[in-house]
């Protein structure tokens, strides 16, 4: 019995908890996805209000630079295993809006990306067929965009420092080439952008 | 209604012109040091919905064109005349090169997020204006992103796909 | 023993400062509000959007007159119809392009649907946030009912690309009127549930009555429309202030309420839906046969007389106007969208959220309707 022998990868699939971060545009199909009609709670589906109870992030829509500083975050204080879907395609490859200036084109360059929903936008049965196939993938080992990030953490973290310069937050994972990974720094990311009437 | 204020408009006020549009619009082009005494005028009259605070690149003329487009809300609640509803598009140019006008936040306080957006957009100082602090980009450009010399696509190959995928 | 520190001696009276981020179970949209607390007062707000900003504007003077028109509709998600119409009525305007009578009246249709698709996601949105996940469900059951229907006339749920400039795109199906009509009969069926679920419920009252308070004064100093202005009690539609489509070919009339609060503003809504409803169905009965697009000149090469205009229609949120100016070529010189989120979101929510409480901030941001992508664009 399949289930009996991994009751870890059971419990990972089939209690995808998703952040309720309504990145972009696509946000006007999750919430048809998560009532009564589309009932994604039947796959197991379930919107949680913190990062730190999730371990499904689906970026509906189009980054701002603005909003990549917030994803970027959210996904650091996610626990793991967590998985990423970009929902939409102009997280593939900007979109509608590929000419934009405040619109980053390609996702996967700053956070890892497990996979990818094209449409836009998208129907909520393409949203469970994106669940069910990251099932197959988190059965046979391929859905890891978390240890590529632990793994990559270098580049990755270059890329962001590229795009914004000083980041306000320390590294999540503590620089080391050949030995074992080891346990995030468990810092809490600082708050950035403040803008108060004075 | 129209061709009384603008009679009155232009006796007022020296170097205003009013043009009627079809269709209940009119343009009023005016110089920039009395575009806060029309403003309030207008406002006693009873024009007091400020629509919208606009700006025109005209790159070739070498001026920015701010438009305000005023209106009126209603006067009684049973009255829907097609008279009340002149709109006024009140245009000033002002030069490219050192763009500076005065602020309405005084006179219409909901100008106030409209000229914010205005000065990151497009580079105009506001004199006046109580918070001009950036509204919506999150970065600094050399040229602020609406002009017309501004290269959105150049931008875009510069900057973003100037970044390395990350090699798995 | 433990120690005292400097701030618990200071007592409760100190300031602090709250992020109600984009990242937020009560927010809907991506926005965020910086606000400054006393305990559990506000004392002033700041208004952060700029998340989902892309310059719009810009993109547009990039792109020709036909290819603008599937780019317009993506601005505000809820009821991209609005910005369709907004950009059809601005393009007929700017070269003179006469629209056949028919296609006033499918579009008038058209755009009353989307209306109640709209009020209806709000009010899943609102009773979400109050608590009330029986009224959440239905609402957003009952707005699929809708796209269905849009799904069938266009063939996407969500982004239509139906109207465009010179009448709309195609007629009705075969079967279409019936199945408007009994798709609004269901729903309309259940109206009595919802006002014993929610809008006659005590809990409702208790929570939105004198919440958020805009009094006419200030609803027009600040520039407010649609939904925050009628609660006040003035009767400004520019469905009846500046008839557009076939909206004064029918008879209805504007619910308003007198005291402005949260409270009102979810009963104006309802009102709105309902009256949409009756439109709809004196619509249907009036409507002659005919063309529904007059042709335009090859829209691959088509060049606009120089000109400006300023065009307004309602949308579901509030006056929603369009500030285009061409200089005579193939593209438009500026466009500047006037989004009746823009005075809601970032003036009036400001002055709204002062002296209450932080238990009241997503109340009071979903009932004046503010939706996140209008004010950036």
């Amino acid at each position: 019995m399949k289930w009996l022998k991994s009751p870890g990868k059971m419990a990972h699939k089939y209690s995808l908890h998703v952040v309720y971060f309504c990145t972009g545009c696509g946000i006007i199909e999750i919430p048809p996805v998560i009532t009564a009609r589309w009932d994604a709670e039947r796959f197991g589906v379930v919107p949680v209000a913190t990062p730190r109870q999730a371990n499904l992030f689906l970026i509906t829509g189009y980054v701002s630079v603005k909003t990549l500083k917030a994803v970027i975050r959210t996904y650091e204080q996610m626990p793991e295993p967590k998985y990423t879907v970009g929902f939409g395609s102009c997280p593939i490859n900007g979109g509608m809006y590929w000419d934009s200036y405040n619109t980053i084109k390609h996702l996967d360059k700053y956070i890892p990306v497990d996979g990818w929903i094209a449409g836009c936008m998208p129907r909520p049965e393409a949203v469970f067929i994106a669940v069910t196939h990251l099932w197959t993938l988190i059965d046979k080992d391929m859905a890891n965009g978390y240890i590529r990030y632990r793994k990559n953490y270098a580049a990755y973290r270059k890329n962001q420092e590229t795009l914004f310069g000083e980041l306000g937050w320390p590294p999540l994972y503590q620089e080391s080439a050949t030995s074992a990974p080891e346990a995030p720094s468990g810092h809490l990311p600082r708050s950035g952008d403040v803008r108060i009437k004075k | 209604m129209s061709n009384s204020l603008k009679g009155k408009l232009e006796s007022t006020f020296k170097g205003v012109e009013m043009t009627l549009l079809k269709d209940t619009r009119a343009v009023v082009s005016a110089p920039k040091d009395s575009i806060v005494a029309i403003l309030e005028y207008l406002k006693d009259k009873g024009f007091d919905h400020l629509a919208l605070v606009s700006c025109v690149d005209w790159i070739e003329q070498n001026e920015f064109e701010i438009v305000y487009i005023l209106t009126s809300y209603m006067r009684n609640n049973t009255d829907y005349s097609a008279e009340q509803w002149l709109h006024l598009f009140i245009k000033t140019r002002i030069s490219r090169d050192n763009p500076e006008l005065k602020s309405v936040t005084g006179i219409f306080e909901n100008a106030e997020p409209y000229e914010r957006e205005i000065h990151e957009l497009f580079g105009v100082y506001f004199e006046g204006h109580p918070r001009l602090i950036p509204l919506f980009l999150e970065r600094k450009y050399e040229i602020p992103p609406f002009r017309k010399d501004f290269d959105t696509r150049k931008y875009v190959k510069d900057t973003f796909d100037s970044i390395p995928s990350v090699e798995d | 023993m433990p120690q005292i520190t400097e701030t618990a001696r200071m007592g409760s009276t100190r300031e602090l400062e709250l992020y109600f981020g984009p990242q937020h179970l009560g927010m809907v949209g991506n926005f965020s509000i910086t606000m400054k607390v006393e305990g559990d007062r506000i004392l002033e707000a700041t208004a952060n959007p700029g998340y989902l900003h892309r310059g719009f504007e810009k993109l547009m003077e990039y792109r020709t007159w036909i290819q603008n028109f599937p780019m317009v509709c993506r601005m505000n998600v809820i009821e991209p119809d609005s910005m369709e119409m907004i950009y059809a009525m601005a393009v007929e305007k700017l070269a003179g392009l006469e629209v056949p009578e028919r296609a006033h009246y499918v579009r008038s249709i058209f755009l009353e649907l989307a209306r109640v698709g709209s009020h209806l996601f709000g009010l899943w949105a609102y009773s979400n946030m109050l608590g009330f996940d029986t009224t959440a469900q239905w609402a957003m059951y009952h707005r699929d009912l809708v796209l269905d229907l849009f799904e069938e006339l266009t063939g996407g749920r969500v982004y239509h690309i139906y109207l465009w400039p010179g009448g709309v795109r195609r007629d009705f199906p075969e079967g279409f009127k019936d199945k408007i009509v009994n798709t609004l009969h269901s729903i309309g069926g259940c109206v009595p549930d919802y006002d014993a679920t929610f809008f006659n419920n005590r809990l409702f009252y208790d929570r939105a009555k004198g919440i958020g308070i805009v009094n006419p004064e200030q609803a027009k100093k600040f520039g407010a429309t649609g939904q925050t202005l009628r609660a006040t009690g003035m009767k400004y539609d520019i469905r009846k202030v500046e008839p557009y489509a076939a909206y004064d070919k029918v008879e209805w009339d504007v619910p308003t309420r007198e005291k402005g609060d949260a409270y009102s503003r979810i009963w104006v809504i309802r009102d709105e839906m309902i009256e949409s409803v009756h439109m709809i169905f004196k619509l249907l009965d009036a409507m002659p046969e005919g063309e529904v697009y007059n042709r335009v000149p090859n829209p691959f090469k088509w060049n606009i007389p120089k000109g400006e205009v300023y065009v307004r229609c309602e949308s579901s949120r509030g006056e929603l106007g369009l500030y285009m100016v061409s200089n005579g070529g193939d593209k438009p010189y500026r466009a500047h969208f006037r989004t009746p989120s823009y005075p809601h979101g970032l003036i009036v929510l400001e002055e709204a959220l002062k002296g209450a409480s932080i238990a009241d901030v997503g109340n009071i941001m979903i009932s004046l309707y503010v939706v996140a992508p209008e004010i950036d664009r």
